[in-house]
């Protein structure tokens, strides 16, 4: 237990007090003991890089829970809405020209298409940016499909499984050494009753036992 | 509230939610339970161990490919006599197969009778003429994404190429215009937005195997990680 000489104050900046006010007694035999200092900076350094990494956390733990369930929630993609309709559109006539059009106008599309295939004498595939029409002319029928991205999870997504590479490689590696440090930094944040060996003890060796327990008995 | 207090409720609550949610995973329909029953020619299971059923096919992502048929290539090549490049409408000329079949994903749903329609791979094969030294296919998409699979699984009569599900062009979403479709492997095997067929002779992991997923991939060895 750290008496009054030795206490251990909360921050970087009183602790250079502490250490100014901890003046030599006259009796040397009495000097307190000099004690570094250092849990007070741990936490600081804790805390500024805990509010550096709030940003990356959000985004890896939101699109890690996305992944995870989003084939409980949707269709399974998590970074775009996929939709899918039929509509009967009658029997249509005449050139590829004309039949996209009629189509533009039936489904209120105003967006020009970018391309136009026919792939055979009675299906004809129309695309434009994030939609395409597959037409059916003996049938009459349009499936009428696309998707839309998802505001967030798409972008979060996007960074979580490292699409774009190159720079974010190293911001990624960064933040994994960020994590390091704020698991270990938050092992000795703060001292406890009985240090490390008390409850913090119990709590790490259950975090620690949760995945060798789940590879002991589901593992590869 | 005291701090114990706290403790207890928070435990108390994750056990129920653990408990609730490993009793919504493992109840099974009835629809399941006869997949389960029901055997395969080949004497498997329909259902293949811990898997669940869907109805329709998932997307599940992927970087998304250019739809657009009057853009498709296919390129055969690799450990071949004939290397070739096949654009949509050759695709559609040749022989065309419509196939019922059941598919699984690694994150365990399955799908039933399922309808696709394309060109068998092994007719793509036959017209490369793959040479002896030919042990593995690389089916190869777009941004880089490739699936490794042995030769003898990847000319099996029900692996196709295929442009069509439930008879309907294939949607985006399942990587339109074509994909792999290897329907006795885990479904990330069945590359969307596929841009090529590659023979070679030493194996290849591809985007998923060098990730921590299985090399081969067999739902009914439940060969989900490496």
């Amino acid at each position: 237990m750290a008496d009054a000489a030795t206490k251990e104050v909360d921050a970087p900046e009183e602790a250079g007090v502490a250490n100014v006010r901890a003046k030599p007694a006259t009796d040397a035999a009495a000097r307190p003991t000099k004690k570094l200092a250092w849990r007070p900076w741990l936490r600081a350094a804790h805390r500024d890089v805990g509010y550096v990494a709030v940003g990356l956390t959000f985004v890896y733990a939101l699109s890690g829970i996305a992944v995870n369930h989003i084939t409980d929630w949707t269709d399974g993609d998590p970074s775009f809405k996929s939709y899918s309709r039929t509509v009967e559109v009658g029997r249509i006539e005449g050139d590829d020209e004309a039949i996209v059009e009629r189509l533009r106008t039936r489904l209120g599309i105003r967006e020009t298409p970018r391309e136009v295939y026919r792939a055979s004498d009675d299906q004809l595939e129309i695309l434009f940016d994030r939609r395409s029409l597959h037409v059916d002319l003996a049938n009459g029928t349009v499936v009428d499909e696309g998707q839309e991205p998802r505001f967030f999870l798409r972008v979060a997504n996007w960074l979580h499984l490292n699409r774009g590479k190159k720079a974010w490689t190293y911001v990624a590696d960064a933040y994994a050494a960020a994590l390091l440090l704020l698991a270990t930094s938050g092992l000795f944040m703060i001292a406890g009753k009985k240090g490390l060996f008390g409850r913090g003890a119990v709590l790490v060796l259950l975090g620690i036992a949760i995945p060798v327990v789940y590879v002991h008995f589901a593992g590869p | 509230m005291s701090r114990r207090a706290f403790v207890r409720s928070a435990m108390a609550g994750t056990t129920i939610l653990a408990l609730g949610g490993a009793s919504y995973v493992l109840a099974s329909t009835d629809e399941e339970k006869k997949a389960r029953a029901t055997k395969r020619p080949d004497g498997r299971p329909r259902l293949p161990p811990d898997q669940y059923l869907l109805k329709r096919i998932r997307p599940m992502g992927g970087t998304v490919g250019d739809p657009s048929p009057g853009n498709f290539r296919l390129k055969v090549y690799g450990e071949v006599e004939q290397p070739f490049t096949i654009d949509f409408a050759e695709l559609l000329r040749m022989p065309q197969v419509e196939q019922t079949c059941d598919v699984h994903c690694v994150t365990k749903w399955t799908v039933l009778d399922s309808r696709w329609t394309g060109v068998r791979v092994a007719d793509l094969a036959a017209r490369a003429r793959p040479k002896r030294s030919a042990r593995h296919v690389i089916f190869e998409a777009h941004a880089g994404y490739t699936a490794n699979v042995p030769i003898a699984e990847a000319l099996a009569p029900n692996v196709l190429v295929a442009h069509k599900y439930e008879g309907a062009p294939l949607a985006r979403a399942h990587g339109a215009p074509v994909r792999a479709l290897v329907p006795d492997l885990y479904f990330w095997k069945s590359a969307k937005w596929l841009t090529g067929i590659r023979f070679v002779a030493v194996d290849q992991p591809g985007y998923w195997e060098v990730r921590g997923y299985h090399n081969h991939g067999d739902p009914w060895k439940e060969e989900r990680y490496g």
